[in-house]
């Protein structure tokens, strides 16, 4: 346990000396605007909704404000920090705009000091997740916690995935020992939405265990109050922001959607973009009556989430580290993933910009970023950048499909219907959930053999 | 064939099938209507000319007219910009002091620009033959407007080089603006041609590097139009000039190499397991 400790120290502190000088400042700065909303007790939903309004008025295209699109919750784990701030710093705005395209006006040293504040609810989602990793295998929490990737997007970034991933994992590891705590953490886990397409197979696995799904489900309901709160205070605003934004998104990012971005039709790429989300629910309804209720849980998670990440319309960079505990407790993934994404980052938005905290500080930096932004956008409005852009969307799909494949292969084997006559697998399938069904299943192979 | 292969197979297909979706588009929906994306920003493309109207990073471009030559149709060569950075209307600037709301029908972008006691309506539309651009402001009442055209560079503008107007320089009145400009990374020759409705009160001329980089337009009225058309012409054999517009030929290259690439990755990942498994036993 001293070198988990370890582990999480240095973890930590690697971090926390990153954390002050880098960000990227759309995502960043929709944290730190909502967290001032929160604070002040304003509706966010509303804010975020009259700005897609105003755009959809001024534009006449179904374009959407990108801002705090996401779990009431979330903003609540960065809220404290931002009061801290205050505390020391006074109430005064130290960022102003950062909404793409746009670049922000920052004020020192404060911005420096926000930074720090604000990321650090991040950072205890990381090494919590080391410290539970660690548990189970430290060579496991090493690679979690110095994971170039991992750091790049919680300390330079300034994304919250981590916190996704903390509360996955909890979910997954109290999911048989106490289905209340695993129901709050997957509730907590929605802070980001994708990890909705695991609630079918929580609540496949779950059903006719009648106690521990109502337990469960009890957990989740607690961490849905807030949404009820929303829902019933500004609706519309809510289910514009959350639901249709998230919803009816043009596809794109590290997969092979991204091809869509040199299609400039956005009522064209909407309606294309129905395709992935009838494949995603097809590829989800096919993992439910296969592998719901058989296999272990490790497995079917990521084999849902694999499916979520291949088919889903969007896939951001950042969202591979909310699975990437969990992969690597799964012997059959390769944990190397993280690298088509990460290369992702740099061909989709410069490093120079992640380092706009550095580069604002002083004019002499902000020119070299000018001279180097120049280049950048030439390369980028010639079309050079989108070519290698789409190859790593392409091959980190085939590697998450390969990933898919290798569970999907442990998952059938596990459940000793690998190798069996698709009749016979059916006759084994209901048995197979149990020990006794396993080796039933094991013994039956033989015999067929 | 096992699940394993059938859902490569389905994927491989999936793949390499999208990749097509830009060219597709491009064929079939692509050309002739205003096409809106990004944060409000939209083109339309006709045979010769594609516009770009409020260009999506930074705004700008309201329109910017290119031109696409007869020798390379997928090169977009800018031939003039609307710039409302730098333009004014009662003294006010129509970037920022404005609020602008854009609606389009098939061929027609109508802008509307208003601020208390003023309402301006920009129509960009491109003529029916599609051999030029219309530009139109039009309003219910007078107004008095300072454009700014933007174009790098041009050689002459009405038979005036950098030497007779080393200077800004104000032309003598008329309805037709002509200008000429070379385009290196096709080693081509360029002339484009701006005619009014109504002759404006002042047209002028600025000097940059070897030429022109601007015309200003100042009029009062309630409607003022400009055709903008333009042509090119090579001075010898073009050599490949890449555009962004080549990309929906390449992502199906792209596209088909990382799949051969990965299925090459993946037998031959098996062979050497093959070959490990033999040599243990």
């Amino acid at each position: 346990m001293e070198s988990a400790r370890k582990v999480v120290l240095v973890a930590l502190a690697v971090r926390l000396v990153l954390a002050p000088f880098f960000m990227h400042a759309g995502d960043f700065g929709t944290i730190y605007e909502s967290s001032i909303m929160a604070l002040r007790g304003e509706n966010i939903y509303d804010f975020v909704f009259q700005r897609t309004l105003q755009m959809q008025h001024a534009t006449g295209l179904p374009a959407f404000f990108e801002g705090y699109a996401y779990h009431p919750l979330l903003v609540y784990f960065f809220v404290p920090f931002y009061w801290l701030y205050s505390v020391i710093a006074g109430p005064n705005q130290v960022m102003i705009d950062g909404h793409y395209p746009s670049l922000p006006i920052l004020v020192y040293p404060w911005t420096p000091i926000l930074l720090l504040f604000l990321k650090i609810p991040i950072f205890l989602a990381d090494v919590a997740v080391v410290y539970l990793l660690a548990r189970v295998d430290l060579s496991k929490a090493k690679i979690y916690a110095f994971c170039p990737y991992i750091i790049f997007i919680s300390a330079i970034w300034g994304m919250f995935d981590a916190i996704v991933a903390l509360f996955l994992l909890v979910s997954y590891l109290t999911f048989s020992k106490n289905s209340f705590v695993s129901g709050v953490a997957y509730g907590v886990s929605l802070v980001k939405l994708y990890t909705i397409v695991l609630l079918p197979l929580f609540f496949v696995r779950l059903y006719g265990k009648w106690r521990e799904l109502v337990m469960f489900l009890g957990g989740l309901t607690v961490t849905l109050l807030p949404v009820a709160y929303y829902l019933v205070l500004s609706p519309t605003s809510f289910w514009n922001v959350l639901v249709t934004f998230q919803g009816t998104r043009v596809m794109g990012g590290v997969n092979l959607y991204n091809f869509i971005w040199i299609v400039p039709d956005v009522r064209f790429d909407l309606v294309l973009s129905i395709v992935p989300n009838v494949l995603l629910v097809i590829s989800l309804a096919l993992l439910l009556r296969r592998f719901g209720r058989k296999g272990p849980l490790l497995e079917a998670i990521l084999a849902f989430m694999l499916a979520s990440f291949l088919f889903g319309r969007v896939l951001n960079e950042q969202f591979l580290v909310s699975i990437f505990p969990l992969i690597l407790l799964c012997r059959e993934c390769d944990h190397r993933l993280w690298i088509a994404p990460f290369i992702f980052i740099f061909l989709r938005s410069p490093f120079y910009y992640f380092a706009v905290p550095i580069l604002w500080a002083s004019p002499v930096f902000y020119s070299y970023y000018l001279r180097v932004d120049e280049i950048w956008r030439g390369l980028q409005a010639a079309g050079y950048l989108l070519i290698p852009i789409y190859a790593v969307g392409i091959t980190f799909s085939l590697l998450l499909l390969l990933n898919l494949q290798r569970v999907l292969r442990s998952m059938r084997s596990s459940t000793g219907l690998g190798d069996l006559p698709r009749m016979t697998r059916r006759v084994v399938g209901d048995y197979a959930v149990s020990s006794k069904a396993r080796v039933f299943s094991r013994r039956l192979r033989i015999l067929l053999r | 064939m096992k699940a394993k292969d059938k859902l490569t197979v389905f994927f491989i297909i999936y793949i390499v099938g999208l990749s097509f979706v830009p060219l597709i588009h491009q064929t079939l929906l692509g050309e002739n209507a205003w096409l809106g994306y990004g944060t409000g920003a939209y083109a339309f493309q006709s045979q010769s000319y594609f516009v770009l109207f409020n260009d999506p990073y930074d705004g700008s471009s309201k329109p910017n007219i290119h031109i696409n030559p007869y020798f390379a149709p997928n090169a977009r060569i800018s031939l003039v910009e609307f710039s409302d950075w730098t333009s004014w209307v009662d003294g006010f600037n129509l970037f920022n002091d404005f609020n602008i709301t854009i609606r389009t029908n098939k061929r027609a972008l109508d802008v509307t620009y208003t601020r208390p006691g003023i309402t301006i309506h920009k129509f960009v539309e491109v003529t029916p033959s599609g051999d030029a651009i219309i530009v139109k402001l039009t309003s219910t009442g007078e107004f008095a407007a300072h454009l700014e055209l933007w174009k790098w560079v041009m050689n002459s503008v009405n038979g005036m080089t950098i030497r007779e107007a080393p200077k800004p320089t104000v032309l003598p009145a008329t309805t037709s603006i002509n200008f000429t400009f070379p385009y290196q990374p096709l080693r081509a020759v360029g002339s484009g041609s701006i005619s009014l409705s109504r002759v404006p009160s002042q047209i002028e001329i600025w000097p940059y590097e070897q030429g022109f980089n601007k015309i200003t337009v100042d009029f009062v009225n309630s409607e003022m139009s400009f055709a903008v058309s333009g042509t090119m012409s090579a001075t010898g054999t073009p050599p490949f000039d890449w555009s962004i517009s080549y990309l929906q030929y390449v992502f199906p290259v792209v596209a088909i190499l990382v799949v051969a690439l990965y299925l090459l990755v993946g037998k031959y990942g098996k062979r050497k397991k093959g070959r490990s498994g033999s040599s243990s036993r």
